[in-house]
């Protein structure tokens, strides 16, 4: 199987070891025998969204995310119309808040999102930094993960995260993380999420797959560092959720 | 009345906190608390020096003292380390005479990045040191970015910037200002064509995002940067070195001063540089600043050396969550040319507990490590898995896990006699320190 990935601004978009998530994916999907290209999109340059099959982006600085709006805002149409026909696609960190409404900025102005989701992000001049613990629906694991933002999320009403043990959601202390909706996964945690979760990044794989009409395949690769270091920090997560 | 309480009971309790071994910070906090203005209403010398940036404070501030004392200056610094407005208050009241004036001729501070502003709100530098501003303990720090606009309103009008001019970000800082002096390194034998590293800060102007080249960087995105839209670049140079010799570790500048290296970092070349360049414009002459800097061996430079078993070791030290520290530990790897190990240790990355914060380790350009004399990389501590996670993205082979340090030690001990290079942070080195033989 072919697979596209569109990686939007790598260097602009490049916090927290956000790029990890692309070569996590891109791994994964080579050792399932997927012939994987990946196209980096710059500002000013273009794709074509139609012939992709994984859409993400990661963390930027405020200032980077919203020099990054200017550009992504001309593919508004297309990615809305490629998430409603079940496209994969992962938003980490500051991109998260592109996808939505409107950013409004510590300063006061703001500017307007992508509108793939209706909810608005409020930036602040505190920043929210700590690990998450948390549950999805999509799997029984864990996801583990940490945050490093300065915005409140609201009106997000498909969480990715329906419940944190230990951290800050979108909008308040232990509260819902995240979006999703479809094949749209978007997360405020920064860094390579996907590196930190086997199991989100099977539930990615999968997803572009069933995109395709097929299962994921049944023997999958496994990835032994990774599954041994999320193990070490869903335990010490874990322990430190029921502490409090 | 308020205000000679206030320096007593600082100048006690620096007094009683000496005695005890306590920090520095504790008596100013209470001279703080009994008058909140005491730094407005204290005499301070004519020359005040703050340095502050990411990377290189402490080594810079200690150089600077050390030629403005040469020079027959007296200067008061906080060589404590206590860079907050506590420490600083500490520092002012304790060399204070009970009238409030401190009698030196430079107050020197090292401040911290994000509290410069609070530290400064009641008097100003009349001269500030940035070094530099990129990616640091951004679980602290946010992004470099977060720490500018910390650090912005900390610069007063009046007071004279000396910026590194290789830097895009911190050198924004001189925008709308006059009075700037800059350092920065001319195109040399360590300089390199394009930015290097894992990840690229530098791809877009920090005041306009549009996209920027390089004619040579010296290290990551550090070096001669030019947007290709706004006009922002690297300005010229009132102090720069203008030739490197890392063979014979010595560096120019000006085209005439030597200095020889006690360190061929280059971190350590850009730390005198700034350092010269701050003593210069408090009136040093270069001959008297390349006398002091030349072989200046640092507090806390010399590099540690050891024994276990066979093997002559040694220890290079970075802060954890700083991977340009980390990029340059293991440049000094590369350049090295006798067979070699590697042993890195990520055990702790906060000292209060476990955090899944492993995206520093993403941040570093591994990648360095894969020459020939790099013969093994042993991978150590409790993230020794997210370390292989690490690596296995890398073109590296020859490495291999054993979380448990103690164990890595013994296998390093009974076998081999190659060179051995630990990278680590300063929390977790005496877990190997305590397991070898020290040299020097
Ligand atoms: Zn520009």
């Amino acid at each position: 199987m072919d697979v596209r990935i569109i990686h939007f601004y790598p260097d602009l978009m490049s916090l927290y070891g956000s790029y990890a998530n692309v070569l996590a994916l891109k791994r994964y999907l080579e050792r399932l025998d997927c012939d994987v290209t990946v196209e980096s999109v710059l500002p000013g340059g273009g794709t074509d969204i139609a012939k992709g099959d994984f859409f993400c982006m990661g963390a930027g600085t405020e200032r980077a995310a919203r020099a990054a709006m200017e550009d992504f805002a001309r593919y508004a149409q297309p990615l809305k119309a490629a998430a409603g026909d079940c496209a994969a696609m992962l938003f980490a960190g500051t991109a998260m808040d592109l996808i939505g409404k409107t950013v409004k900025e510590a300063d006061g102005s703001a500017y307007e999102g992508l509108g793939l989701a209706s909810f608005t992000t409020e930036h602040g001049k505190r920043r929210i930094v700590g690990d998450v613990y948390g549950h999805t629906d999509l799997y029984p694991e864990a996801v583990v993960g940490f945050m490093n933002k300065c915005g409140v999320v609201t009106g997000v009403e498909t969480p990715l995260l329906t419940g944190l043990d230990l951290g800050f959601g979108n909008g308040k202390e232990r509260g819902p993380e995240g979006f999703h909706w479809k094949n749209v996964f978007a997360s405020q945690l920064t860094g390579p999420l996907l590196v930190k979760n086997p199991k989100l990044l099977e539930t990615v794989a999968a997803a572009i797959y069933a995109r395709r009409g097929k299962p994921l395949p049944v023997d999958r690769p496994l990835d032994r560092w990774a599954e041994q270091a999320y193990a070490v920090t869903e335990e010490q997560l874990r322990l430190r959720a029921q502490a409090k | 009345m308020r205000k000679l309480f206030a320096i007593i009971v600082c100048k006690l309790g620096h007094f009683v906190g000496k005695l005890v071994g306590k920090g520095s910070s504790m008596p100013g906090k209470f001279a703080l608390k009994i008058c909140p203005d005491i730094l407005r209403r204290v005499e301070l010398p004519r020359h005040i020096i703050a340095v502050t940036g990411s990377n290189g404070k402490t080594s810079t501030v200690e150089m600077i003292a050390a030629v403005l004392r040469a020079d027959g200056k007296t200067v008061v610094y906080n060589e404590e380390g206590s860079n907050q407005i506590e420490g600083v208050t500490t520092l002012v009241l304790t060399h204070a005479t009970l009238g409030g004036a401190v009698r030196a001729d430079v107050l020197l501070i090292e401040s911290d990045e994000r509290y410069a502003a609070r530290t400064f709100q009641f008097f100003h530098p009349t001269e500030f040191v940035i070094t530099n501003l990129y990616r640091d303990q951004l679980t602290r720090n946010g992004h470099p970015e977060w720490v500018y606009d910390a650090i912005l309103p900390a610069l007063h009008p009046e007071t004279k910037l000396i910026l590194n001019a290789d830097d895009p970000l911190s050198s924004c800082f001189a925008r709308g200002r006059e009075a700037v002096k800059w350092f920065g390194l001319d195109k040399c034998s360590i300089s390199a064509d394009a930015p290097t590293g894992a990840y690229h800060d530098g791809a877009y102007c920090p005041v306009c995002h549009a996209p920027m080249e390089y004619d040579y960087v010296h290290y990551n995105h550090i070096g001669a940067f030019r947007c290709t839209k706004c006009g922002h670049k690297k300005p010229a140079a009132d102090y720069a070195v203008t030739a490197v010799d890392l063979e014979k570790a010595v560096v120019t500048i000006d085209g005439g001063v030597e200095i020889a290296l006690a360190f061929r970092s280059i971190y350590n070349i850009y730390n005198i540089l700034a350092a010269y360049s701050a003593c210069r414009e408090c009136g040093v002459s270069g001959d008297t600043a390349a006398a002091v800097l030349g072989n200046y061996l640092l507090k806390n430079g010399r590099m540690q050396t050891f024994r276990l078993g066979a093997r002559h070791g040694t220890l290079l030290t970075s802060k954890h969550e700083n991977s340009i520290a980390y990029d340059t530990n293991l440049r000094y790897i590369a350049a090295s040319k006798r067979d070699c190990v590697v042993l890195v240790i990520v055990d702790a990355v906060s000292r209060k507990y476990f955090t899944s914060e492993t995206s520093w380790l993403w941040d570093i350009d591994f990648d360095q490590l894969n020459v020939p004399h790099v013969k093994r990389v042993v991978l150590a501590g409790r993230y020794g898995n997210d370390l292989a996670e690490r690596f296995s993205y890398t073109a590296l082979e020859n490495w291999s896990v054993e979380t448990d340090i103690a164990a890595a030690a013994a296998a390093l001990k009974s076998a081999g006699d190659e060179e051995l290079y630990v990278v680590t942070c300063f929390s977790d080195r005496d877990k190997i320190l305590s397991r070898v033989e020290k040299e020097g």
